[in-house]
């Protein structure tokens, strides 16, 4: 098997900067963002199709969490189809924070969004004696190539006890 | 009518209200959008980095979303959503039974927001659990519009 077959059991030594991934795409309907919406963003613009056409926004857009949460759904079925091995199969994985996330473009239902991340950075600082820091930065774009959702994210990553 | 941008003063603080995080709430969020064993799994998750069943980080971005929407709501601010988050950190995961509240303040306003109806509201997030732990910190860029007749 390639090394990358093992991209989520990977060590910190083992993940370059420069690496660059497509890693899925997703089509937000009605039905969800209105869910995602009376749940964790009860405003009318999320959550109520005619209402929403008298906001600013006219007509209904999926909260900027909705799209963060659907990254993080990609992201976990890209990297399932490569994780095997160390006890749950990871050696990355846990967020530590975020840096300059925005959102560019409202999306609506019906737009599909495609997901990219690029590893940019491994800032020399370990966490409890074992994590190593993997920096991306990562980028959806809509079906008409338009930059709708962007933002950095730090994940640990085990070091290898043999390079400590 | 609801408080327009204008009536927002940098140094204003919000106080949100209280939301628990069920176990079933922390297995249906990671089971459409984060199936990790750590957020699935009560076996796995105890042998994981976080040492227990815990919710997606962005679980809590989204109860902290609605936290943040219902304070505004309550204080009678228009609010036209999250523009961007300049910094936000996970500090300590969120178990089930936790109750989470927020502490808001407004750190800066900025009428140029790069659009016509709202500006930029600058906003220091602290998400705290029942024993008074930060679980999670964030600066957030908040639109509130400029015109009451758009702001509902």
């Amino acid at each position: 098997m390639s090394e990358q077959t093992y991209i989520r059991s990977r060590w910190f030594e083992d993940i370059p900067v420069g690496e660059f991934h497509v890693f899925g795409s997703h089509t937000f309907s009605e039905k969800e963002i209105i869910e995602f919406g009376r749940k964790y963003a009860p405003d009318p613009y999320h959550t109520d199709p005619s209402a929403a056409f008298d906001t600013p926004y006219r007509g209904l857009i999926a909260s900027g969490w909705h799209v963060a949460a659907v990254w993080m759904k990609m992201m976990v079925q890209y990297m399932e189809r490569f994780a095997t091995g160390v006890q749950d199969g990871r050696r990355n994985g846990a967020g530590v924070g975020v840096r300059d996330m925005l959102w560019l473009k409202e999306v609506r239902p019906g737009h599909t969004l495609t997901f990219t991340y690029e590893i940019i950075e491994k800032p020399e600082k370990v966490v409890r004696d074992k994590w190593g820091i993997i920096r991306s930065r990562n980028e959806a774009f809509n079906q008409n190539n338009e930059r709708v959702f962007s933002f950095e994210i730090d994940i640990l990553a085990e070091r290898n006890p043999d390079g400590l | 009518m609801p408080k327009t941008f204008q009536t927002i003063e940098a140094g204003q603080t919000l106080e949100t209200p209280a939301i628990e995080i069920s176990e079933q709430d922390i297995l249906e969020f990671a089971a459409e959008f984060d199936p990790q064993p750590y957020h699935l799994d009560r076996a796995a998750a105890d042998a994981s980095i976080f040492g227990g069943l815990c919710a997606s980080g962005w679980q809590v971005c989204a109860v902290m979303m609605r936290l943040l929407s219902d304070s505004f709501r309550n204080a009678d601010i228009a609010l036209l959503g999250v523009q961007g988050v300049p910094e936000m950190r996970w500090k300590i995961p969120v178990f089930a039974g936790d109750q989470l509240t927020g502490r808001i303040e407004i750190i800066a306003t900025e009428s140029d927001s790069k659009r016509a109806d709202a500006g930029r509201v600058r906003c220091k997030i602290d998400v705290r659990n029942q024993k008074d732990q930060s679980v999670m910190l964030l600066t957030s860029d908040v639109l509130v519009p400029f015109n009451e007749q758009v702001a509902r």
